[in-house]
């Protein structure tokens, strides 16, 4: 019983991790109505970067998101300005081929720049915290805090400041939004921008509890497209639940079915709710039938 | 795109360059040179180069069937192709079965894989549809990888390299050249024959509006089905020779994302949808590769990607038609006007 409850509940805090990564791609995914292929490969290069800070400076990773953050705004910024904005006015097929070969890119460079060796960083917690008979990793608890303050703070910025309603005006009519008189390619720009930078501090919170590597994005790119397709497209409270579902999941499975699945487990999964549920969780929204025609 | 004009009386003439369904001046001049190219017996360095050219050729094309004909955008195609390759090379190892027939089994068993993939993405489309080809073939290459006693995992499987007829092993790298400009041939010649078909019109119409194409009658899951499976079949094939070719095959590089990235680059370099377009792709992007593997080596892994994605990412914001398209644009110039 004590097993199944700490699965369950390692499974919530590592899910509410894929969570904070998945919520820069839901939020662009819903405004741009554009995938960006290259999502992975932002989180591997934040990472890397938050790596380089702890790694050089003996700084505590979640100090890095100090400077990984804006760094990271600043790079969505100029991948905007030389890939994404000149894609979007073209067919669908030019974002795809033009964001999946900077994920090429991105990859690749890093493999000349870091090579193939795995990074990682001492833990930060030199003890799991205990509650009763369950142990809990104190990398994860922190990365559940700082995601459910995340979530919360875009929700109340979403309700409350223009940014934030001038960002659902454009989810829900761009054109409309644009008559009356919403910036719209700079929303698009600081919804970019904006969810770069929440990679960033993802991978702050990731970097102490997984490995880098140049191929590290392919893994969790397809977990941050099942969680979004599970909670629905620009859904962030969705992103949360899909991301805690993922979680415990993998947690679960990890420990009943097999553990060599483990290394099969991101794209068998990816590969079943695509089967069973492409149109998410509550089938509201058909996240997976975005550009179908555009 | 998808606007279809009559051709009129005078253009039954072969036209000077490629057009939908039919044979072009353009197209037999190359293939005479690239013939040429074989038989020339040119300098063994250089013949690599070309050989591989022609086999990326083929597999362009095929990988243009799904991708650009029916507008199922695949990034998981090194599935088929290493399906391919492993299915020849076990029926030659274990049961002794030439490599002439096992690549047909290579091409039945791969066209199922793709059968498999089509039925899994029945109800995806546009970014998902090409995130499960990704997923899938990361899941067929893991397979392979644990999957010992069948593909010899990572140390992978070799090819005895006894130079015999049957055997598909050959001591002169023109035969290799030779059965290379075959495969990109029977490719094109397939492609070029879908074109003019009324299969080929039925997947141009599921790609420019599937509702539209359902309700005139076409049945878009069964297009699409066919479509992958005749592309993964052909790209296994493509898959059995570079097997025969390399004599070595392992899962970390016959089933890899780059190598699946490098079928899909090929024709959108060359031009989506068209026949020429994976060729032209090919000729270009097959030589400078080689080119840069043997100057750089190991010691820059993974700056030829680096080159070409930068590349794909220049020719896709600026010149979405590849070079096909500035070919075609040459049959509306008009210097003296």
């Amino acid at each position: 019983m004590s097993t199944l409850l700490q699965l369950i509940l390692s499974g919530i805090l590592i899910g509410s991790v894929y969570a904070l990564m998945s919520i820069g791609l839901t939020l662009i995914f819903g405004v741009l109505r554009i995938v960006n292929f290259a999502h992975g490969e932002f989180l591997m290069i934040a990472m890397y970067g938050a790596w380089a800070v702890s790694h050089l400076f003996g700084l505590n990773p979640y100090f890095a998101a100090i400077a990984i953050v804006p760094a990271m705004f600043l790079f969505g910024t100029v991948v905007y300005w030389l890939v994404i904005s000149p894609a979007l006015d073209k067919p669908h097929l030019v974002v795809v081929f033009a964001t999946m070969a900077l994920s090429i890119f991105l990859q690749n460079a890093a493999l000349m720049a870091m090579t193939a060796d795995l990074r990682d960083i001492p833990p930060v917690f030199n003890r799991s915290i205990s509650i009763g008979p369950i142990y809990l990793k104190g990398e994860l608890l922190l990365g559940f805090l700082i995601t459910i303050l995340c979530t919360v703070g875009l929700q109340w910025m979403s309700k409350k400041t223009y940014l934030g309603k001038a960002i659902r005006a454009t989810v829900q009519d761009g054109e409309a939004a644009m008559l009356m008189g919403i910036p719209v390619p700079r929303i698009f720009l600081i919804t970019f921008a904006g969810g770069s930078a929440l990679v960033g501090l993802a991978a702050c919170v990731m970097v102490p509890l997984f490995s880098v590597f140049p191929s590290v994005g392919l893994n969790f790119v397809l977990i941050a497209f099942v969680i979004v397709v599970l909670g629905g497209m620009g859904s962030i409270e969705g992103a949360l639940a899909g991301g805690i579902c993922v979680g415990v999941v993998q947690s679960l499975s990890g420990y009943y079915i097999a553990p060599a699945f483990g290394q099969m487990f991101f794209f068998v999964l990816f590969l079943l709710v695509m089967i069973f549920r492409p149109n998410g969780l509550l089938g509201q929204q058909g996240a997976a039938m975005v550009g179908m025609n555009e | 795109m998808s606007m279809v004009i009559p051709a009129p009386i005078s253009s039954r003439r072969i036209p000077v360059l490629p057009k939908r369904g039919q044979i072009s001046w353009f197209e037999i001049v190359l293939l005479v040179m690239s013939f040429g190219l074989v038989v020339s017996g040119i300098a063994p360095s250089l013949q690599d180069v070309i050989l591989l050219s022609f086999l990326f050729a083929g597999l362009g094309l095929a990988w243009n069937i799904a991708g650009g004909y029916a507008g199922l955008i695949s990034f998981g195609h090194s599935a088929f192709f290493g399906v391919g390759a492993y299915t020849s090379t076990i029926l030659l190892l274990r049961y002794d079965i030439s490599p002439w027939i096992g690549i047909w089994a290579g091409a039945v068993i791969a066209g199922l894989f793709g059968a498999v993939l089509a039925l899994i993405c029945a109800r995806l489309r546009g970014p998902f549809f090409i995130l499960s080809t990704l997923a899938f073939a990361e899941v067929v290459r893991i397979g392979a990888l644990n999957w010992a006693s069948l593909t010899g995992g990572p140390e992978g499987l070799s090819i005895p390299p006894m130079a015999s007829l049957v055997g598909m092993v050959f001591a002169s790298k023109t035969t290799y050249a030779a059965l290379m400009l075959g495969y990109l041939v029977f490719v094109y010649a397939i492609t070029k024959g879908l074109e003019a078909s009324r299969f080929g019109y039925y997947l141009f119409a599921i790609r420019d509006n599937e509702d539209a194409a359902g309700a005139a009658g076409v049945n878009p899951l069964l297009g699409r089905t066919a479509a992958i499976a005749l592309s993964a079949a052909l790209t296994g094939v493509g898959g059995s020779l570079f097997a025969q070719y390399f004599l070595y095959l392992d899962p970390t590089y016959v089933i890899s994302p780059e190598l699946s990235f490098q079928f899909a680059l090929l024709p959108a370099v060359g031009g989506l949808g068209t026949a020429i377009g994976p060729v032209l792709g090919s000729f270009l992007i097959t030589p400078l590769s080689e080119l840069l593997r043997s100057h750089l080596g190991n010691a820059a892994a993974g700056l030829h990607l680096v080159i070409y994605s930068l590349g794909l990412i220049v020719v896709m914001l600026y010149f979405p038609t590849g070079l096909a398209g500035a070919l075609n644009k040459l049959t509306h110039w008009r210097p003296f006007r």
